[in-house]
């Protein structure tokens, strides 16, 4: 720290290349955080995605196929426990803001425990039919508290009465978890069984199980693909470690796109940076000489050219990737509905990814000053002619 | 003043040797912004041209009222003879329309990295083929009408597993042999196809998706789409089938799009403050030389003009090898985005658009600097060291 107002000073002689250094490189650095964000939330997603978890759904048939297919799929070998689920798509007030339902039989708390609903709440749900759990997210977006009516509409459910509204009522808000990266809303599915018309009661759109062993998980998927595939209702298979294996978005390879693109800002400020610690030492070659006349060894001057180099990188990787977390923050706001982009997470693995990229940076541009002034001729450089 | 313009830029870029490093920052900059904006948006491009391609004028598709998509309509067996018998429609060499009953059903696929995902397979009736002059097969042969088989696009082939000749696909009445390889050119490269009434009876459905038709001529659309829709027994949307795939293409290239243009914007802001960072020291290494050609008598515009000159040039340069970058990378190579399967594309219009960036990049980055050093006094100027 002995040698902070020299470089201090050193960084003020060009306030202006210094402020537009810093800018460029807390620019770059929000894409990074931005961008090696959204791959740690993938990589939560998966890293807390159940081993033992399985979803099987019908092939084909948006309707859904009939209950029985839970009971049929809890029959198989290396099945633990099943739920059977509903959906209810839809929006509330306009359809820009669309929200969605998962209507759950009495069974989910041994299949999704982890979600965090205690069994009393589960209990307030089977007395109540219209009572639902909503997450944080959801309840903070519907600006709903415990006790509010919340109303959606469906046009893709029909009702036996012929109305296309259903009202519910929160009776409890639980915490979010990573592996529901929008939070979850949670209904009773005998409520929207029995208000179907009697012809497409009895069904499911979803049947979530465990394995008995982690280990067995694909193999029991494949059990089920293979138990439906020449039945009246084929069922379509996945663990939820495949399903949420994150790298995967629309079959677009998450990790290289925002890999590259991370890493395309990171070269655009290393020219930046390694250019403007350059020439900031070209400037004062005769200042460094009289440094080294004085007895500054190689060493001394070396570390205050790194030092100044790294300066602008941390400082604008610390403010790139706050500015990210901010931003992230927003994206839900800005997005129009239906986008389903992760959001980014400046998890600690960002900030050190972040942290080491700005370190290279700063080694990379003050490499080549700190071997013109290891080389420099004292003599020469001293009387201005270098 | 055009002149003095010239030979002042002349000048500058005899002297951008001795600043060929402090130049890069901008070639750098921007090289790096436009291959990242162009990369991105090469899959919007991709897929918006695939869908193009399927679109053609001459064909007019005919969907449930307001249906958004094919999948989510449903045209009855009793409304198709009434389509498909209507005015304006084209005869085929037998005398029938040359018009065809469709299906549209999302089947589950393995891709080629072992995660799941969808494609569309679709039902062809009887004049399927006829409709479809870029359609051909490359390999076994077509499916036959009534028959419980499929052929599979030759793009779909490069993306998801087991759908080899041979292979079976799991449909509701138990598995489906491929027997050919088909290539269209578009869209319908990702999918697979079969016999409309024959899936309709494993589907046990009784409606269709759509209707196709060629239409008589360019113009019959308007007479076609009246017939349809003053029918009492029908309640159906007609789009001319470009049109209906622009819409189509519209919902499912947004996302990729607005992603692209994010991404693109933030790094265009980290180019433009590394533009004015390099012009600010172009400008100052230059000082001496702008004061002796301001005391020589050059004009301050001509002097802020080649500043500004300066710096579109060297944008340009770096858009187009980052455009070059991003056409070597994508251009051609197949890409995937849902159910769809397509190629990515770098066209000359997106080349263009990237210079343009560039050049906003650089007038921008350009400006404050040119006017820094029209304005500083000369004097001052060339007693500086």
């Amino acid at each position: 720290m002995y040698y902070l107002p020299l470089i201090w000073a050193a960084i003020l002689r060009k306030p202006t290349r210094a402020v537009l250094t810093l800018l460029s490189v807390m620019v770059a650095f929000t894409l990074f955080g931005l961008m090696v964000g959204m791959n740690a939330t993938f990589d939560t997603v998966a890293a807390k995605a159940r081993a033992d978890r399985i979803f099987t759904w019908p092939r084909f048939g948006g309707d859904g196929v009939p209950v029985a297919v839970a009971r049929q799929v809890a029959a198989i070998p290396g099945v633990k426990a099943v739920t059977a689920l509903n959906f209810l798509p839809g929006y509330v007030q306009d359809p820009k803001n669309q929200a969605f339902m998962l209507m759950v039989d009495k069974d989910v708390a041994s299949v999704f425990g982890d979600y965090g609903v205690a069994p009393e709440q589960w209990n307030l749900v089977w007395k109540d039919r219209t009572g639902i759990v909503m997450s944080r997210m959801q309840a903070a977006r519907w600006h709903k508290k415990v006790g509010d009516t919340f109303t959606m509409i469906s046009k893709q459910v029909k009702r036996a009465d012929g109305k296309n509204s259903w009202d519910f009522k929160l009776l409890a808000i639980v915490d979010d978890i990573p592996q529901a990266g929008n939070g979850f809303i949670f209904g009773n599915y005998d409520y929207i069984d029995k208000a179907k018309p009697v012809a497409d009661q009895g069904k499911v759109n979803e049947v979530d199980l465990l394995a008995d062993d982690p280990a067995n998980a694909s193999a029991v998927a494949a059990r089920i693909d293979q138990a439906f595939a020449n039945s009246a209702t084929p069922m379509q298979t996945i663990t939820e470690k495949l399903a949420r294996s994150g790298n995967d978005f629309g079959g677009l390879d998450v990790k290289k796109i925002t890999g590259g693109i991370a890493l395309a800002g990171m070269f655009m400020v290393l020219f930046l940076t390694g250019n403007g610690i350059a020439e900031s030492v070209r400037e004062r070659f005769a200042e460094f000489a009289t440094l080294k006349t004085i007895g500054f060894t190689d060493r001394a001057v070396a570390t205050m050219v790194v030092l100044e180099a790294a300066l602008p990188c941390v400082v604008g990787a610390a403010l790139g990737v706050g500015l990210a977390a901010i931003l992230a923050r927003q994206i839900p706001k800005l997005m129009p509905p239906g986008f389903g982009i992760p959001l980014p997470t400046m998890s600690p693995m960002v900030m050190l990814w972040a942290a080491l990229s700005a370190l290279v940076v700063a080694a990379l541009s003050a490499a080549l000053p700190v071997l013109w002034l290891k080389r420099m001729d004292i003599a020469t450089a001293l009387s201005g002619r270098a | 003043m055009l002149r003095q313009i010239f030979i002042v830029s002349a000048l500058n870029f005899k002297s951008l040797k001795g600043r060929f490093w402090q130049s890069m920052v901008i070639v750098v900059g921007l090289g790096a912004t436009i291959g990242v904006l162009l990369s991105m948006m090469s899959m919007t491009v991709g897929l918006r041209a695939a869908y193009d391609r399927v679109g053609d004028p001459g064909r007019a598709i005919v969907v449930s009222k307001g249906a958004e998509s094919e999948g989510s309509s449903s045209v009855t067996r009793a409304m198709a003879p009434i389509i498909m018998d209507a005015p304006g429609v084209a005869k085929d060499v037998d005398g029938k329309p040359l018009a065809d009953r469709q299906l549209n059903i999302g089947v589950p696929v393995l891709r080629l990295n072992g995660t799941k995902g969808y494609t569309t397979m679709r039902g062809f009736g009887p004049k399927g083929v006829a409709l479809r002059p870029e359609f051909h097969m490359l390999k076994g042969r077509m499916f036959q009408a009534g028959k419980r088989e499929l052929v599979v696009g030759v793009g779909a082939q490069t993306m998801f597993q087991n759908v080899k000749i041979g292979d079976q696909v799991i449909l509701p009445d138990g598995g489906w042999p491929i027997v050919g390889v088909y290539q269209t050119g578009d869209i319908l490269d990702g999918q697979l196809v079969g016999d409309t009434e024959t899936m309709l009876t494993a589907f046990h459905r009784s409606a269709y998706n759509s209707i196709l038709v060629r239409l008589a001529s360019h113009d019959t659309l308007d007479a076609f789409r009246r017939a349809l829709t003053t029918n009492p027994a029908l309640s159906v949307t007609v789009e001319r089938h470009s049109d209906w795939y622009k819409k189509i293409s519209g919902q499912a290239t947004t996302l990729l799009a607005v992603l692209a243009y994010v991404v693109g914007f933030v790094m265009a802001i980290g180019a433009l403050f590394g533009c004015l960072n390099t012009m600010y020291a172009a400008i100052s290494t230059r000082g001496r030389e702008i004061a002796t050609l301001r005391a020589l008598g050059y004009g301050a515009f001509p002097v802020a003009m080649s500043v500004v000159l300066e710096a579109v040039a060297l944008a340009v340069a770096g858009a187009l090898a980052g455009a070059a970058i991003a056409w070597l990378m994508n251009d051609g190579r197949q890409g995937i985005w849902g159910v769809n399967i397509f190629h990515l594309s770098v066209p000359p219009s997106m080349i263009g658009l990237g210079v343009g960036w560039a050049i906003v990049v650089a007038l921008l980055g350009g400006l404050l600097p040119s006017i820094r050093a029209a304005r500083r006094p000369v004097v001052e100027a060339l007693r500086a060291t």
